[in-house]
């Protein structure tokens, strides 16, 4: 077949096969374009994303007369000798791991809870006409408030300690939690349901062996969204009251234009945000193998 | 072995924006233990909503449906139902979805593992009880549900159009493992298609319905099903009996196909 494609095609579907299997050398398809098994994540070209990314960093930031000021934006020098530092002093009153594992057990003691009460009224609404009738207001009308606004409220209920700070985080995760554990029950086929009562199952039964186990897909993707949530709210919740934390330690930072200890700390956020995010697809091809395959 | 009775049972639905439809009307008969019953028909006649209404998914807006003399409110492991596509639990391997049954029954686990074994084997797929059910064909799902229906020893398997997904290949190798079934178990089974080949084929007794009102057009009884395990399928499917019961059945059909198109174009 190769010998039917003119030289230059040739040679650039080799040079691209070295980097990129799927294209040129696996793939003999002839329509990609709209093909969604055909567009996977490009190796080569998330290197190039990355590096044009820190391309760009490099050349607002560099020169004695940078494009943005110091001040403002520090350049790649600045952030890694702080990121350093702040690995091996820490700021302020905790170390750098003081800071992640607080805002870390913050972002889980949050999601755990919001998970364990979002689930069960997730499945009520998705199983009870009375008690959709119920919650579904509640639920419309207070899930697109932003975590931020009830801030001020939180602190005059729950004081300005971690208690105001974790049902912030419970806030942020509890909504989606109570829309993907509905989504999975309702998500059920009713072939099913009726072959589990043909064959002797009781509700109890059906509840426990037919709609836990078939809305695990739907809750597991709830729990990997709110995660995302949560951690995306952490400035948010650790915005007052506390020096300890990522987000606590961005916003004192800030106040004193440490530009540097901002910028590694949001890179932080962002790097464990996407490994938290990778943990989770490992654990959901372990637990639910079965997803998408049904 | 318990006789199914189905007496004068109508279905009504109401229309959400006003007016009714009905899927059944006065539909009676009396089936004994132990018979293979096909039902065939357009789309509309109402037989998977018989189907429905004899597993106890729909309750009738008239008449009963008596298995054995008692009278059916609800879905019950007496009538065991496998439905086109599986419906099988997919977290499961193939071993624990037909252990199901007898696990919701409390049933002992070392009890149950020598019958699913068995089961396994009597619908051909020894040894496949740890595959998990996204690993398998079409047709090896369907004998798995097969198998998780035969768990609970059900008086009555309902069929509703199981082998409507199945490549034509499979469907007829299928259709074998029925009539094996039936025979060997001796069970009532009730089995809803849209083939009229595998109608007449599988059913030692066959109900034509007709729509508008859903009702029973013209019952059969066939010889096919008692010889279909012992004879060559294909030397049957070609014999002139069969395709002249074939040709009779297609062209009932298609008169009511053609009512309702002609129905549907006045309408308009």
């Amino acid at each position: 077949m190769s010998d039917h494609i003119p030289a230059p095609a040739a040679e650039t579907a080799a040079t691209f096969g070295r980097f990129d299997r799927r294209r040129g050398n696996q793939s003999r398809k002839t329509v990609t374009f709209g093909d969604a098994s055909e567009v996977t994540t490009s190796k080569v070209w998330m290197v190039f994303s990355l590096g044009g990314l820190m391309l760009i960093w490099w050349l607002v930031t560099r020169g004695p007369e940078p494009m943005i000021a110091e001040k403002t934006f520090p350049g790649q020098r600045a952030v890694w000798d702080a990121f350093t530092r702040w690995l091996r002093e820490g700021y302020r009153r905790g170390s750098a791991w003081e800071h992640t594992w607080a805002s870390l057990s913050r972002v889980l003691k949050g999601l755990l809870i919001g998970t364990v009460i979002g689930i069960p009224v997730g499945f009520a609404m998705g199983l009870s006409r009375r008690l959709r009738g119920i919650f579904d207001p509640i639920v419309e009308l207070f899930r697109p408030i932003p975590p931020l606004a009830l801030l001020p409220l939180f602190i005059m209920w729950f004081g300005i300690g971690e208690q105001s700070k974790v049902n912030l985080l419970v806030w942020a995760s509890v909504w989606v939690m109570i829309i993907a554990a509905r989504a999975g029950v309702l998500g059920v086929g009713g072939s099913k349901v009726h072959a589990a009562y043909s064959l002797g199952a009781n509700r109890w039964q059906i509840l426990r062996y037919v709609i836990l186990p078939n809305a695990l897909p739907e809750v597991f993707t709830g729990v990997r969204v709110a995660l995302g949530v949560s951690w995306g709210t952490l400035v948010a919740a650790e915005l007052l009251g506390t020096e300890v934390g990522l987000g606590a330690t961005i916003y004192i930072a800030s106040r004193f234009f440490r530009m540097d200890i901002v910028v590694v700390n949001i890179l932080v956020i962002g790097v464990i945000g996407v490994a938290m995010d990778i943990v989770m697809r490992v654990l959901e091809a372990r637990l639910i193998p079965w997803r998408g395959k049904g | 072995m318990k006789d199914l009775s189905v007496q004068n049972v109508s279905m009504v639905y109401e229309l959400p924006r006003g007016g009714s439809v009905q899927a059944l009307q006065d539909v009676s008969f009396d089936l004994e233990a132990g018979r293979l019953l096909t039902l065939l028909g357009p789309s509309g006649c109402g037989k998977t909503t018989l189907l429905n209404i004899i597993a106890g998914f729909l309750a009738p807006t008239g008449g009963a449906v008596t298995l054995g003399g008692d009278p059916i409110t609800g879905p019950g492991q007496e009538r065991g139902m496998v439905f086109q596509q599986g419906a099988l639990f997919e977290w499961q391997n193939v071993a624990q979805n037909v252990a199901f049954g007898p696990r919701m029954n409390h049933r002992k686990k070392s009890e149950t593992k020598d019958l699913v074994d068995g089961l396994l084997n009597t619908v051909g797929l020894t040894g496949f009880g740890d595959k998990a059910i996204y690993e398998l064909s079409g047709g090896m799902q369907q004998r798995v549900a097969l198998a998780r229906c035969l768990a609970n020893e059900p008086e009555v398997i309902l069929m509703d159009e199981p082998l409507g997904a199945l490549d034509a290949l499979t469907r007829e190798k299928m259709q074998g493992l029925i009539l094996k079934l039936w025979k060997e178990t001796g069970k009532t089974i009730i089995l809803v298609t849209h083939s009229v080949e595998e109608a007449l084929f599988l059913g030692d007794k066959l109900f034509v319905m007709a729509p508008r009102p859903g009702r029973i057009e013209q019952a059969y009884e066939l010889p096919f099903a008692e010889v279909g395990l012992t004879s060559d399928p294909r030397k049957l499917k070609a014999s002139a009996e069969f395709i002249d019961k074939r040709e009779e059945l297609l062209s009932m059909i298609w008169g009511m196909e053609e009512q309702i198109m002609g129905h549907e174009g006045g309408m308009s």
